[in-house]
């Protein structure tokens, strides 16, 4: 091993061990991430209680009408009507816990063939049975109710139903998050992990006992960049591990996700050392790492969808770093997209990468 | 990141008996205002070397200059046979400093700094010997964060001496320190001298250059007022007339400090 190649190494080194025995650091880049996304997967925001239904009414007939009534009966299920395609479609998007379809032949009778069949996503095992248990007590006693018998829930009609599988990605709210709590992970780290450190060793003049030595900084500066990148890789794995055991599920390429992640932290190492070269102190570094993270934090889809935005809102936030970073996550996660697919936000993502290293080449000062 | 020539014509020219520093005409502006304006000095190898002056004279300035540190506007400065303005890295390899802010990458250990340091100029290091120079043995596996005022000046002069530097520059090196501690980074300077280092230090302590230089000069307002040995510039001013309105006491209040708390280091500062 060459004197120089000893030297990056010694500085790498160095940088990792500095950022991993500073607990502020750590806490801010890597237990907070892990906090929000507990408390949130904890909280779960879906409701688990109701069964999102699909009613394919094909019979149209006076029975099947009195059979749906009976459904919205039941205030667990959650039903929406529709053709067969479009349900079946939103079955395999997720949107559908189960499709029930109610063929021409249909006719009401107790303990009867009545042709129903329902559709069940295969995406959740454990969560179907609950939801067949919940679905098949809900037809029979519509059909009983329909046919004039009372209503009685814990009669416990036996549901003349057959049920199918359907393949199907069936996305919990882990799923909307922890693309959204990477995206923020690696924010915060270039913000917060690379500005504030840097910022630290610029005022207390440890950069300054650097130049007091033979070696360029240069080194130290890639050698900083370089552990900042393994370390955002590290972080971001933990935090997808810890999703994966909350049901997590990934749909696309591993490696298209690491190809994301490294250019999201490429464009937040950026903006985190042209706030370093440019602040003097942690008092100037402060309020601009905020002002340029908060906007971001709630507009680029971290925690909730960005549907619920007001359009003009919308349309403007779509431009920032983050809300690209954010899209391309869930696209590859949730959708199982290619680089190719991902085409629009990774060209957004590549022109921040530009635009933020020269910015962040134009700032930096060393002292 | 080598420069050959400058590294064999070195020691060739520091063999002879000429100065191992020379400083021609230094200047520093910042705007309207010259920080350094026209120093000249010569440091004989071995010497112990006082800059003095008050707050704002230009002496941080001057060594910065000198040590490859800041860009010199105009002038001359040559460090054992290197020529600063053409080879500022040549120079900060034969060199070691100790800056006024003597702060470390905090969360790294003595021992992991030491090292660090000392692949910095492309060696590897004894990390226990240097730390055993400055009497930090015991702290080597803790971090810099942990030590106090005098241990981290100490240590600051251990990471200057990790590339077995031909002179130690040091930058008010006992500003801030207690007596006992004081004194002890004297004794340690004093070591280097036997050992044949030079050494050049900033000073606002006139028993501190007493004590430790060879020769001072007395900076203000950018330029060099007086150079001599201390007693020689004590005996002109005795010569121009001057006595002291009150006779010198036999004892003075730092003696009877240094007599009632000792002269073992205190290591809470």
């Amino acid at each position: 091993m060459g004197t120089r190649v000893r030297l990056w190494w010694a500085l790498f080194m160095a940088s990792v061990k500095m950022f991993v025995r500073n607990r502020t650091a750590l806490f801010f880049s890597l237990f907070l991430p892990l906090i929000i996304m507990l408390i949130f997967g904890v909280l779960n925001f879906e409701g688990s209680t109701t069964v999102s239904l699909g009613v394919v009414d094909e019979a149209e007939t006076d029975a099947s009408a009195a059979l749906v009534d009976g459904l919205a009966e039941y205030e667990y299920l959650e039903i929406t009507e529709g053709d067969r395609d479009p349900e079946l479609a939103a079955l395999e998007e997720g949107d559908r816990g189960y499709v029930l379809v109610i063929p021409e032949s249909f006719e009401l009778q107790l303990g009867g063939e009545t042709g129903l069949v329902a559709y069940a996503s295969t995406s959740d095992p454990s969560q179907a049975q609950v939801g067949q248990g919940l679905l098949q007590q809900a037809v029979g006693g519509a059909i009983a109710s329909a046919s004039g018998a009372p209503i009685d829930p814990n009669a416990g009609f036996s549901a003349p139903l057959t049920f199918e599988s359907v393949e199907s990605r069936d996305l919990g709210y882990i799923d909307f998050l922890v693309p959204g709590i990477v995206g923020m992970t690696v924010m915060q780290l270039g913000l917060f992990g690379v500005a504030f450190g840097f910022v630290q060793l610029k005022r207390t003049g440890a950069l300054r006992r650097l130049f007091a030595t033979p070696t360029s900084p240069a080194y130290f500066l890639s050698a900083q960049v370089a552990s900042r990148l393994v370390l955002g890789y590290v972080q971001v794995a933990i935090l997808i591990g810890i999703g994966i055991w909350f049901g997590l599920q990934m749909f696309g390429s591993w490696l298209v996700l690491a190809v994301i992640v490294g250019l999201a932290l490429l464009i937040f190492l950026a903006v985190g050392f042209a706030v370093a070269g440019w602040a003097k102190n942690e008092d100037q570094a402060a309020p601009v790492a905020n002002l340029i993270s908060l906007p971001m934090l709630f507009l680029s889809g971290v925690f909730f969808p960005r549907d619920a935005m007001p359009e003009f809102l919308r349309n403007v936030t779509q431009f920032m770093p983050l809300t690209y970073v954010n899209e391309a996550l869930r696209g590859v996660m949730n959708e199982g997209a290619t680089l190719f697919d991902l085409g629009p936000q990774l060209l957004g993502m590549g022109v921040w990468a530009m635009i933020t290293f020269l910015v962040a080449v134009w700032l930096f000062k060393w002292e | 990141m080598t420069s050959p020539s400058a590294r064999s014509s070195g020691p060739a020219m520091s063999a002879g008996n000429g100065p191992i520093i020379s400083v021609r005409d230094l200047r520093k502006s910042y705007g309207s205002l010259t920080a350094v304006d026209g120093v000249s000095f010569d440091v004989a190898e071995g010497e112990v070397f006082g800059i003095l002056g008050p707050n704002g004279a230009g002496k941080t300035t001057t060594l910065e200059m000198i040590e490859g540190m800041r860009p010199i506007d105009s002038g001359e400065a040559t460090i054992d046979g290197v020529d600063v303005r053409k080879d500022p890295r040549e120079v900060k390899r034969r060199i070691g400093i100790q800056l006024q802010a003597s702060a470390f990458f905090d969360e790294l250990t003595l021992t992991e700094l030491l090292d660090l340091f000392g692949r910095l100029y492309g060696r590897a290091v004894n990390p226990m010997a240097l730390l055993a120079d400055v009497e930090l043995t015991e702290k080597a596996g803790s971090q810099v964060r942990t030590l106090s005022g005098g241990q981290k000046q100490r240590f600051s002069i251990a990471s200057a001496l990790v590339n077995e530097p031909r002179v130690l520059f040091l930058d008010e090196p006992t500003t801030g320190l207690d007596p006992q501690a004081r004194r002890h980074l004297w004794a340690l300077v004093r070591t280097f001298q036997e050992r044949g280092h030079t050494v050049v230090l900033t000073t606002h302590y006139m028993e501190e250059a007493e004590e430790l230089c060879d020769r001072v000069a007395v900076m203000d307002g950018g330029k060099i007022i007086a150079l001599d040995t201390p007693q020689a510039l004590v005996d002109q001013l005795i010569g121009r007339g001057f006595t002291k309105a009150r006779v010198e006491r036999l004892a003075n209040l730092e003696d009877v400090f240094i007599d009632l708390t000792g002269h073992d280091l205190r290591e809470d500062d």
